[in-house]
């Protein structure tokens, strides 16, 4: 058994389009003999993930730079995950090599037709269509894909996600097909739960015990997009599986394996994502990145009052949103907080802005931060993360 | 000694014939190896210390961030690669890296067979790996 190419895949494989297209294909060929794929299959868009340079360091540069010198051109709608840093405000704080680094990755992507949108949300941007195949990076965004917006994606690498965007094709294995898409496991909840902490604490519990396998979760059926964005995104930090059903399916319950999740679980994973009691050095929303909705929610309860001097207060999102949010932004930046695009905290250098503290409403970050920030956790709901940040 | 060949799958075509250095534990070129000299840098990996550079690295299989793909195209560009990598089981960071930096590849291959310093054959368009002296022959 082996791939099946078609004649014009056959003429790339074969170097006929020039390296880039070459060694493209190969890529998606070999990753598909791998997963026992039989052919390769058009994909609407493509999500590439490493693009911070923190991440990424100066190897890819040069494999960057050489695809973009041959040519390689994005057949799909392409975009890309966050960088290191913010255009205004982070990047006049951080040293100017590093950000010239960054700037050269990008400066790579744009050449290859890549949309710089630097977000890990762009189904805010675009929403996939519903049954559409994909090709994305970026666990979180991979998550929500499948599960709230119905669009078909597996979780790609940085080099595979690429390598999907220059060819348009994806090798069809996986989450593509329909019988990977089943649940495997019904989890029950306690009870309802109550604030985006809880959503991404049950993503953090489940992720740890499901492995790879898709569960029905009862009991969402009311929940907003942005709790199921959080719930998702810590269900992929800790766990393989690339999708949850949030409303209760069709599927026969008496032939999957059942999860109760009691309050105390819930309970003790939040207080385990917090990791100190001091008073943070950053107080942090956007991860995954803010929707339209909760930058308006955060503005509306900041209402008059201000940062105080000792802390800084940031609020993720993409430039899409925020220039959506025009209104809501300029009543947080005249609080004192900052809007920062482009960027996500995890890929940033905190060391460098002597930031060792992070209080944040957000599963995945407080999941990431003690290793990837070196950085101690608050993990608190969005109301008593804007009581520590602001005064009165 | 009588070559002892073993046959597993072809990923990235090539041949060579070099010394191996063998691992029991899995690598991820991101943050296990250093890209300034291709040595072995984490202190908790069986090769800590050793240089990739020429060797036909034999490991079960990657791990971690799909960013160690890359790394292995840059240590080729500085000629820091191995000849050849010879896995139990391919995963997609690995042979990601093999393909776009030009390193033969076979996975399938009982690695336990091959003992560091042994001069192995890599015929990655057969797909198989002959043992053709042992270190201590």
């Amino acid at each position: 058994m082996g791939v099946y190419l078609t004649r014009e895949e056959e003429r790339i494989y074969d170097g006929e389009f020039g390296w880039a297209n070459q060694i493209c294909m190969k890529i998606l060929v070999r990753l598909g003999e791998l997963f026992n794929a039989t052919r390769l299959i058009p994909i609407s868009s493509a999500h590439v993930s490493g693009v911070s340079y923190k991440t990424l360091g100066d190897a890819p540069s040069d494999f960057l730079e050489a695809l973009a010198n041959d040519n390689a051109k994005a057949r799909v709608k392409a975009t890309l995950n966050p960088q290191s840093f913010d255009r205004e405000y982070l990047r006049k704080k951080l040293p100017t090599n590093l950000c010239q680094k960054q700037s050269d990755i990008i400066t790579y992507f744009k050449k290859m037709g890549f949309a710089d949108s630097l977000t890990c949300t762009p189904y805010y941007l675009e929403n996939p269509k519903r049954g559409s195949h994909n090709a994305w990076a970026e666990s979180s965004a991979v998550i929500f894909a499948n599960s709230v917006t119905g669009a078909w994606t597996n979780r790609e690498g940085g080099p595979s996600a690429l390598a999907a965007a220059i060819i348009g094709k994806t090798p069809d294995y996986g989450i593509h097909k329909a019988e990977n898409r089943q649940p495997k496991v019904l989890v029950k909840l306690e009870r309802q739960l109550q604030s985006e902490v809880e959503f991404g604490a049950l993503g953090i519990y489940l992720g740890k015990i499901l492995e790879d396998k898709i569960p029905i979760i009862q009991g969402l059926q009311n929940a907003s997009k942005d709790n199921l964005k959080h719930l998702g995104a810590a269900l992929a930090s800790t766990g393989m599986a690339n999708m949850f059903y949030h409303k209760d399916k069709q599927a026969k319950s008496n032939k999957l394996e059942k999860i109760n999740v009691e309050t105390k679980d819930i309970k003790q994973t939040i207080e385990d994502l917090t990791t100190t009691s001091k008073e943070p050095d950053l107080v942090f929303i956007g991860c995954p990145h803010c929707s339209l909705n909760e930058i308006k929610q955060a503005a509306e309860l900041i209402q008059s009052r201000k940062v105080k001097n000792s802390i800084e207060f940031w609020v993720c999102t993409s430039r899409h949103v925020k220039e959506k949010a025009k209104k809501y932004v300029e009543k947080i930046e005249k609080s004192g907080g900052h809007v920062l695009t482009d960027m996500c905290i995890v890929v940033t250098w905190t060391e460098k802005l002597g930031i060792k503290t992070i209080k944040t409403n957000s599963a995945k970050t407080a999941h990431y931060t003690p290793t990837l920030n070196k950085a101690e956790t608050i993990f608190a709901p969005l109301k008593e993360c804007l009581k520590t940040a602001f005064k009165g | 000694m009588q070559p002892i060949t073993l046959r597993g799958r072809a990923i990235v075509e090539g041949h060579c014939k070099a010394e191996a250095l063998v691992s029991t534990k899995p690598i991820s070129f991101l943050g296990e190896v250093d890209p300034a000299d291709g040595k072995v840098s984490d202190k908790n990996h069986d090769l800590c210390g050793e240089c990739i550079k020429d060797k036909v690295l034999c490991f079960p299989h990657g791990h971690g961030s799909t960013v160690g793909s890359y790394v292995l195209y840059s240590l080729a560009k500085k000629k820091l690669a191995p000849k050849a990598i010879i896995n139990q089981k391919a995963d997609p960071v690995v042979v990601v890296g093999a393909i776009i930096a030009e390193i033969p590849m076979i996975d399938q291959i009982d690695i336990t067979q091959i003992k560091t310093g042994d001069l192995v054959e890599v015929n990655a368009y057969d797909g198989f790996v002959k043992i053709l002296k042992r270190k201590e022959d």
